[in-house]
């Protein structure tokens, strides 16, 4: 309990340095912000991965598996570098707080145990996403518990991007502007003012109102739903930087964005499986960098976030919240 | 260690982002943060006085950059010099260089003892005489006059840096150099300002997939060709411009293997190496992170020779010291002339030496009170432990705002400046 109070307390504190940065003279520093965003993700890594989130602490320390690589160790993660038929005890203590946070019934951290995963879900869905994650996924030491991130999130995403359409996520990712205005259907352009990307090409379907529908009432939909908790967090960055083939500028535009991106999507970041995989590779170094062509695994429309219910169990992160 | 007469020169105004000596000695060099290098010379030593050691005195003052604003990305550039580089001299005047974030310049400094008398057309106040009134005429004549020394940009290196410019180092050719900024290093022929080569470029095509950047570059000291730049994930390339134009595959790979018991959240950021170099004889480099100072030798990749931990004390406190900031202070670290003794900066004004032979450590601390001409530094000591002695201070005392960042060593006798905040100090040992 305690590493997730100071999980907290130190993403509170570099969201805080990365705002800051953007008024400091002299621009901002692309050093220093790579290292807090280091810091950043993997403080929200603690956060997410902790099981007693919302008060509700369920697993207790054992949850967290007994041999621990790294203090404070992601439990999580740990367990699936384990092998993938023993949870670690109190592993299905999770369940019960992840209903209770969102209204979808079907439990997310089954994806975090492999065996009650369905089927197709426990293959790692670095298949399904471009070659930006697959080549996530050997890298050394560190990269090993984005890895695992992957391989849950990829598994809650599965089911997001296997339904959408390749061309659906980015669409909705698209969308999901910074706000995340829930845009009417067939309107998210037009209500979120995001800046058309032409490398997604103008002819997408509509599928961000029409996912968030089916999310809230059927049981695949929840999965996607989760795996979309990281792609808002991309998309406004994305959003926000210049059309490639530009004069290069130094690009740490994001950082600016990176308060509203936070400031909006903080329910998509209390989903346990955090990103849709994306950000594994990558971490908070989102802030700094441009977002190229984004892989359908991910991309789940943010508005889903604005859902009242789960908006109710973001107390911890109210503060954080306030703050920007 | 002792401190000389008058050996504490400060500016109220102003931060010391840079300390340098010349090849020579007898010439030091510092930057701030408002733009400004000063350049102090060392007084030669008179038969009178064989008991006092030359002492350093200004010598120059000159404004190296000022503030600029770009106005396409809407963007301050800082006039704060981040490093001097001296030149070797090759005629009666000293060449350095100087950079700030985006714009390197070289300067010449010079002397000025003598001046022309006795032009026809102007008087001896420079106006201009009719030269209906001149009947007769003569040649000029240089007089002595009081020494000036002037300090002239001879040219201005531009345009070259999209990000913040943190390395300069000058070739032993010395007929080129390069700068570094967080994902490039650039070659430059001093001759030429308006093109540089591009020899290192680790920016990944989707910015996305940054991990490191560049954070200190230096050229071999013998060796023209080869050079090291370090990296903010601890690691160090060295690169062989002879292998290809473009240095993106480095020749040795330095890296030593993580603890994993010291996992934390800011094992990253303490891994990050804020310094690196060369040691005067080419075969050891050595860098600083965070809590330690390491030497490598350019023979093994896998694992530095030596490791010093220079405050492992705040190992403890790495998340207050992000909090306030401190954890991003980039340290350097300096070899002394024989490449025995290695020193560094620390915090509460503290600098930290190590004989690399003996094995012995020492600390000392640059401070006003305790800096009296003449004053014998005394060893201080930092109590990690529960009882603290007397002339011991402890952990939770340290003034984390007086850091000392910047340091410097005669090449070749026992004399170190040490810059604290505003503040320059130089300390001569006295052997006998």
């Amino acid at each position: 309990m305690e590493f997730k109070l100071e999980a907290h307390r130190i993403v509170s504190i570099s969201l805080g340095k990365i705002y800051n940065s953007r008024v400091q003279r002299g621009g901002i520093k692309l050093h220093k912000n790579l290292l807090v965003s280091l810091v950043l993700r993997s403080a929200r890594q603690v956060y997410l991965s902790d099981p007693c989130q919302g008060g509700l602490c369920l697993g207790g320390p054992g949850a967290g598996g007994p041999s621990q690589p790294q203090p404070p160790p992601p439990p999580q993660q740990q367990q699936q570098q384990q092998l993938p038929g023993e949870p670690a005890p109190g592993w299905g203590d999770p369940l019960p707080r992840d209903s209770s946070m969102e209204q979808d019934p079907e439990p997310a951290l089954a994806t975090l145990e492999p065996p009650a995963l369905p089927p197709g879900l426990g293959k790692r869905q670095m298949e399904g996403s471009p070659p930006v994650r697959a080549e996530a996924v050997p890298e050394a030491p560190r990269r090993r518990v984005e890895a695992t991130e992957t391989e849950r999130s990829g598994c809650s995403g599965a089911g997001g991007g296997g339904e959408g359409a390749p061309e659906g996520p980015p669409r909705a990712r698209h969308c999901c502007c910074r706000r995340f205005c829930c845009s009417p259907p067939g309107t998210p352009r037009a209500d979120c003012g995001c800046r058309p990307r032409s490398d997604e090409g103008a002819p997408q379907p509509p599928p961000v109102c029409p996912r968030k529908r089916s999310a809230a009432g059927v049981g695949v939909g929840p999965a996607g739903c989760q795996a979309s908790g990281g792609s808002p967090v991309k998309k406004p960055r994305r959003d926000s930087e210049e059309q490639p083939g530009e004069e290069e500028e130094m690009e740490t535009g994001n950082v600016a964005n990176l308060i509203t991106i936070f400031g909006s999507s903080f329910s998509g970041l209390l989903r346990k499986t955090p990103v849709g995989g994306r950000e594994d590779e990558d971490g908070e170094e989102e802030e700094e960098e441009e977002e190229p062509q984004r892989g359908p695994e991910a991309a789940e429309p943010g508005p889903m976030y604005c859902d009242k219910p789960v908006l109710r169990n973001l107390n911890p992160w109210s503060t954080a919240i306030v703050a920007f | 260690w002792k401190c000389p007469d008058e050996t504490v020169h400060g500016s109220k105004a102003d931060i010391i982002s840079t300390v340098e000596f010349n090849h020579t000695g007898e010439l030091l060099a510092t930057g701030d943060k408002g733009g400004r290098v000063v350049i102090f010379q060392r007084e030669q030593e008179s038969k009178n006085q064989l008991h006092r050691r030359g002492e350093y005195n200004v010598y120059s003052t000159f404004q190296s950059h000022e503030p600029e604003f770009d106005y396409l990305k809407s963007l301050e550039i800082e006039e704060k010099i981040n490093k001097i580089r001296w030149l070797p001299q090759q005629n009666a005047a000293y060449f350095l260089l100087s950079t700030n974030d985006k714009t390197v310049k070289l300067w010449k400094v010079s002397e000025r003892d003598k001046r022309p008398e006795g032009y026809n057309l102007k008087d001896e106040d420079g106006r201009l005489r009719d030269p209906a009134t001149i009947t007769t005429l003569r040649v000029p004549v240089l007089r002595p006059m009081d020494l000036m020394v002037e300090a002239t940009p001879r040219r201005v290196f531009a345009n070259a840096h999209t990000y913040h410019i943190n390395s300069i180092s000058v070739n032993s050719d010395y007929e080129t150099y390069m700068s570094a900024d967080d994902l490039r290093i650039n070659l430059w022929n001093f001759e030429i300002t308006n093109q540089s080569f591009n020899i290192v470029d680790i920016k990944p095509a989707n910015m996305e997939e940054l991990t490191e950047v560049i954070t200190a570059a230096e050229f071999h000291p013998l060796h023209c060709n080869t050079f090291v730049y370090s990296s903010s994930k601890g690691t160090i390339r060295l690169c062989d411009m002879r292998a290809s134009a473009l240095c993106d595959r480095h020749t040795k790979f330095f890296e030593e293997p993580e603890d994993p018991s010291n996992r934390s959240f800011f094992s990253e950021i303490i891994s990050s190496i804020s310094d690196v170099k060369f040691s005067h004889s080419g075969r050891y480099i050595m860098t600083r992170d965070y809590l330690t100072v390491k030497v490598w030798d350019l023979n093994m990749e896998n694992r530095p020779i030596e490791t010093y931990q220079v405050h492992d004390y705040l190992r403890s406190k790495l998340c207050s010291l992000y909090e306030n900031d401190c954890i991003f202070d980039k340290f350097e670290c300096v070899w002394n002339g024989s490449d025995s003794v290695i020193m560094t900066g620390s915090y509460n004004n503290f600098f930290r030496m190590f004989d690399r032979n003996t094995k012995r450590d020492v600390t000392l601390e640059a401070s006003r009170e305790n800096s009296k001409p003449r004053a014998i530094l005394k060893p201080r000591k930092v109590c990690v432990g529960g009882k603290r002695r007397k002339d011991e201070i402890s952990v939770d005392s340290l003034d984390f705002s007086k850091k000392i960042l910047h340091t410097a060593w005669h090449p070749s006798e026992n004399i170190i400046a040490v810059a604290a905040t505003n503040n320059l100090y130089i300390f001569q040992d006295k052997v006998n």
